[in-house]
């Protein structure tokens, strides 16, 4: 993947800030979470969407998922994405329950189904910003 | 078909359209179409810009107090914005006719228009176009989307899309079918753009894909172009010159969270699922007593997903709906009978509503769905902000 013109890192602001601030730092999957029913939300948002509390951490997830969407993009109006063309795209949900979007890592599109579980892999792309790989969490087997 | 309670109901009409020529370039700024259709309209109302008394304005490119100065407006009693992309325009409709059944204000001009081909492509003498258009769910693009090569439009929606392809077996030809009825009515058409260029499904199925399930001909057609309508009261519409165009019933809705795409507790419902009910209620009709459906098409699937969101088919039971020429003129629901985003232009929506208008008054020439009393526009927008207006012909 190196020999590909690297993708924009984002500048975020406010919560987006936090919660990958909380990414980058631990180099590990974070995600906000209510301090006071224990909900998991993604984005980040500054009240809770179940019990109204505005107390909050960006907690450790597990990187456990499977697969809600997806979608193959077989060409794109940006050079750094046209030389990945086609690539993957996956709308991860967490076992936590948030669903969020991660590029398909070694996973071709013909192996991508809904429902199949995944891992969720972050890597650092600067202290306030990371990107997600989703990643097969089966075993490669010859001819399935 | 009374109005119930405090409902604006009946109380307010389009008088008034017009549009610019759907073009793929053009020299004309954005205000300069924008100001050129709204004068068109206002013309076709047989009013002048000093009877107009509300803007409601585009929800970008251009605000309302520059249409105002431009126009000679003398004085707007209300302005407000619904900012929801291209469920704008049609949700304008409500607030226009709220405006007016509360005595606000009495002639609402909304406009909208924009650069879509040329913003992309400028002519290397053009004037330096500075005009943005801007969404609070920008943000969530760029800090969750576009890191991941989905940067607009067929590749945020083709996440959601993909789910409702692969869940319910959805064909391609369902969605072959919308693009195919849009190109057919365009050729009916003089104003739209792919007149003179018509469709099979073969010619369909084999374009390629951009970003799955979304081929090329699944997406609308970028387009410089700018429309607007005129509103006003049931009462005042019985003196202009056309055949009044009422508002029957208008309402909006908006999925749960409507920021984002992804984190819905189901991603397939629309805005519209929740606005569709609350119109036919006010309105006092039913889905089957609709002559025509102005559905907005930014992508074929879309429109599947919109046709169920408003009762004719259950959920991922879209295809069996548009099959068979049921959507085509002739066929029991034509659907965007100017050609839609699809083949005639990318104008947000209001050209369906410009189109509604048209046939509501036995004036849509040789698309004219015979003897049509009523239709219904949808507008969807901003990852999935829903309107509709359900609009009949003459004042009840």
């Amino acid at each position: 993947m190196t020999d590909f013109p690297e993708i924009k890192v984002p500048r975020p602001d406010e919560l987006d800030l936090e919660f990958y601030q909380a990414v980058a730092k631990a180099g590990a999957l974070h995600v906000q979470r209510c301090n006071a029913c224990g909900a998991w939300r993604h984005p980040a948002t500054y009240y809770c969407p179940r019990c109204a509390s505005g107390d909050y951490s960006f907690a450790p997830a597990s990187g456990r998922a499977k697969v809600y969407s997806y979608t193959v993009s077989h060409m794109s109006v940006e050079p750094q994405w046209q030389a990945r063309a086609p690539y993957v795209t996956i709308v991860a949900e967490l076992d936590e329950g948030p669903r969020l979007i991660a590029t398909a890592r070694d996973m071709p599109a013909d192996k991508v189904a809904i429902g199949m579980p995944i891992r969720i892999v972050p890597e650092t792309k600067s202290p306030d910003f990371a990107v997600f790989w989703a990643e097969s969490t089966r075993k490669e087997t010859p001819d399935e | 078909m009374a109005a119930t309670g405090s409902s604006f109901s009946g109380k307010a009409a389009i008088v008034g359209i017009g549009e610019t020529g759907y073009m793929r370039g053009t020299d004309q700024s954005i205000l300069q179409m924008i100001l050129a259709a709204s004068m068109t309209a206002i013309n076709d109302a047989g009013l002048k810009p000093s009877d107009v008394d509300a803007v409601i304005p585009p929800p970008g490119f251009v605000a309302w107090d520059e249409i105002a100065a431009h126009l000679g407006i003398p004085d707007v009693r209300y302005t407000s914005c619904p900012q929801m992309g291209g469920a704008s325009p049609t949700a304008g409709l409500t607030t226009a006719a709220m405006t007016i059944a509360m005595g606000l204000a009495e002639v609402v001009l909304l406009p909208i228009g924009w650069n879509g081909y040329s913003a992309l492509r400028p002519r290397p003498d053009a004037r330096p176009n500075r005009r943005r258009f801007s969404a609070a769910f920008f943000d969530v693009v760029k800090n969750y989307y576009a890191p991941y090569g989905l940067r607009s439009a067929p590749w945020w929606y083709s996440l959601y899309l993909q789910r409702y392809v692969k869940e319910y077996n959805v064909p391609p030809e369902a969605a072959g079918a919308v693009a195919l009825a849009c190109r057919a009515h365009a050729q009916l058409n003089d104003k739209a753009m792919m007149r003179g260029k018509p469709l099979t499904m073969d010619d369909y199925l084999a374009s390629p894909y951009i970003t799955e399930p979304l081929r090329k001909l699944d997406c609308c057609v970028e387009t410089d172009c700018a429309a607007a309508v005129i509103v006003t009261s049931a009462e005042r519409a019985k003196d202009l010159p056309h055949v009044p165009v009422t508002i029957l019933g208008g309402a909006e809705g908006h999925p749960n969270r409507p920021d984002e795409l992804i984190n819905r507790k189901d991603v397939l419902d629309l805005g519209l699922h929740l606005a569709a009910p609350r119109a036919f209620r006010m309105a006092g009709v039913t889905p089957a007593d609709m002559d025509f459906l102005q559905v907005y098409d930014c992508f074929t699937y879309v429109v599947l997903l919109e046709l169920e969101a408003l009762g004719y088919a259950k959920r991922g039971e879209a295809a069996g709906f548009v099959k068979d020429g049921n959507i085509q003129l002739g066929g029991k629901f034509p659907l965007n009978t100017h050609g839609g985003l699809m083949s005639q232009g990318h104008c947000w929506g209001m050209n369906h509503i410009v189109e509604a208008t048209r046939q509501l008054r036995h004036d849509a020439g040789p698309a004219q769905v015979e003897n049509c009393e009523l239709g219904l526009v949808t507008g969807y927008g901003d990852l999935g902000d829903g309107s509709i207006a359900i609009l009949a012909r003459g004042t009840r």
